[in-house]
């Protein structure tokens, strides 16, 4: 992988690597995509994808709002002001 | 009678939690297994519970720094549950950092081996199986995603029994890859674990993905073994596995050995798939929502994103950084799609064989490493280490871990599979086995 694409990479992860960390984890991403590439071409290639390893049957809610339990949970553990989360600037 | 059981009829309650508290510290200075204790235990059989599983009011951190301070404020329904049965919660037991891991190592607190305390205990429920190898009366609620249950059992000489895919509600677990995450068990027999099982089970209103199918117990004479998965096995494992195959053909099992070719496409595909629904998982911790709290809020949007991430492992960073790799519009299909229709291949091929038999395999290639040689092991090594357990986690297939020799005072495991929902057969197979061989633990917190 050249560097400019590993760059946009890290970029859409949002991930700043130390240089000695980014050094073993891009040395080891190319063996990693490599093997990757092995099913390529590999028998079994033509079945369907599956996104489930067991048949989940649809279980949809019924379409009526209902009062969320414990709401106030959700922002336990938040900087909040008021009923405001405090985030960062956009 | 598992010790559940015995427990029950001994009906011991406050100060013997307390002393087995005592001890448990005491033995956790050397082992490092424990996460967050419960130290106001006085009631009921104690359980651990991994630190990716919810408990309400106890750092949840999954072996990781990015949810360091993380205090849950609700119970998973697995733990619910137990609570609701009388079991008394004990304490958090240490892992991989959000189980991306096969030694235990990927973590600031690395868990010790009870036989031997410069080796590792595996992974990446490591914690899990120490607790369960050092207390007498004790189960252990872990989880698998590639074999995270297997691989420590195996390593410190317990059953670790991973269920079917949907039968035990993941509401309220951390998650690393929802299509492969599974809660399991780890015991000292086959009771324990039926009794435990039979408690968390069943549909679960806050899991879509939980069924309520019926578990069955088809019990099968016929053993296979698939002939690519035993290349690259220690000599001393084969050894430990011919002679199980031997003592089983004594309990009237018979032994056939097949040949699949693309089970060997197990591994490249469950990476693919786990490290791409990982990558996706992870991309909620950002520094103010859960766990590490970022004060610097006039920072930009990524700017501020992009500290907090740097919290992760450099594991969880090699993995995010893959996962959205090959999840990219340009190669999804090369990569992704393809390791979705190998799961689907390999499942079926493994149900065809799994109609009338069980496959058994021993659960790891080798015995429990030093610390220094897993850490030497580069991370393509590190994943073929997995290369047994990770067929039946592909496929979410039942499949249980259990005991079956000694090497240099080393325990030796061997995993048995079985079929979607017929989860109760594996624990039949080793109550059957149990008879004949008796399990070694090096120590027993609580016995009285």
């Amino acid at each position: 992988m050249k560097d400019s694409e590993f760059d946009r990479l890290l970029e859409i992860c949002r991930l700043r690597l130390e240089p000695s960390e980014r050094e073993r984890i891009k040395g080891d991403i190319d063996e990693i995509i490599g093997y990757f590439g092995t099913l390529e071409g590999a028998e079994g290639a033509k079945a369907e994808p599956s996104y489930h390893p067991i048949k989940v049957p649809e279980k949809l809610r019924e379409d009526k709002v209902v009062p969320f339990e414990n709401s106030d949970l959700l922002l336990k553990g938040t900087k909040t002001h008021r009923f405001y989360v405090i985030g960062p600037d956009v | 009678m598992g010790v559940i059981s015995e427990f029950r009829k001994m009906g011991k309650n406050g100060s013997y939690h307390q002393t087995l508290i005592k001890d448990l510290k005491r033995i956790n200075e050397k082992l490092q297994f424990l996460g967050a204790l419960n130290e106001s235990l006085t009631e009921g059989i104690p359980f651990t519970v991994k630190d990716n599983i919810c408990v309400k009011g106890f750092e949840a951190r999954a072996g990781s720094k990015i949810l360091g301070g993380y205090v849950p404020p609700f119970n998973a329904t697995a733990v619910e549950r137990m609570l609701a049965k009388g079991f008394g919660f004990l304490g958090k037991t240490q892992m991989d950092e959000f189980g991306f891991g096969s030694f235990g190592i990927n973590t600031q607190v690395q868990a010790r081996n009870p036989f031997n305390p410069d080796k590792v205990a595996g992974g990446s429920s490591s914690g899990a199986a120490v607790a369960t190898a050092v207390m007498k009366y004790h189960v252990a609620i872990a989880e698998s995603t590639g074999g995270s249950i297997s691989n420590p059992a195996a390593f410190c000489g317990v059953l670790g029994f991973t269920p079917t895919y949907g039968t035990v509600s993941r509401y309220g677990l951390i998650d690393y890859a929802n299509s492969l995450d599974k809660i399991g068990i780890m015991g000292r027999s086959g009771d324990d674990i039926r009794e435990v099982f039979d408690i968390i089970k069943g549909a679960d209103r806050y899991d879509s993905t939980c069924v309520d199918t019926k578990v069955k117990g088809e019990g099968k004479k016929k053993l296979v073994v698939i002939n690519q998965l035993m290349k690259g096995i220690d000599e001393e494992i084969l050894s430990s596995f011919d002679s199980l195959l031997s003592q089983l053909g004594e309990m009237g099992y018979k032994v056939e050995h097949v040949s699949i070719d693309s089970i060997t496409k197990a591994i490249p595909a469950y990476y693919i798939i786990s490290m791409a629904e990982a990558s996706t998982n992870l991309a909620k911790y950002t520094g103010y929502k859960y766990g590490l709290q970022r004060e610097s809020f006039t920072e930009k949007y990524n700017a501020f994103f992009t500290g907090a991430r740097a919290a992760f492992g450099t594991e969880a960073k090699r993995r995010i950084v893959l996962g959205t790799f090959v999840r990219s519009e340009s190669v999804k299909d090369k990569y992704y799609t393809k390791a979705l229709q190998f799961r689907t291949a390999i499942t079926n091929k493994l149900g065809q064989i799994l109609k009338d038999a069980f496959i058994i395999s021993p659960t790891m290639p080798i015995t429990a490493p030093d610390f220094e040689q897993a850490a030497k092991l580069t991370p393509l090594q590190t994943y073929a280490m997995d290369s047994l357990t990770i067929p039946p986690n592909l496929s979410g297939l039942p499949h249980i871990s259990f005991p079956c020799d000694y090497k240099r005072r080393m325990p030796v495991g061997a995993q048995l599979i079985t079929g979607h929902f017929n989860d109760y057969a594996l624990l039949d197979f080793v109550s059957e086995w149990e008879k004949r061989f008796e399990y070694r633990f090096k120590y027993s917190l609580g016995a009285i």
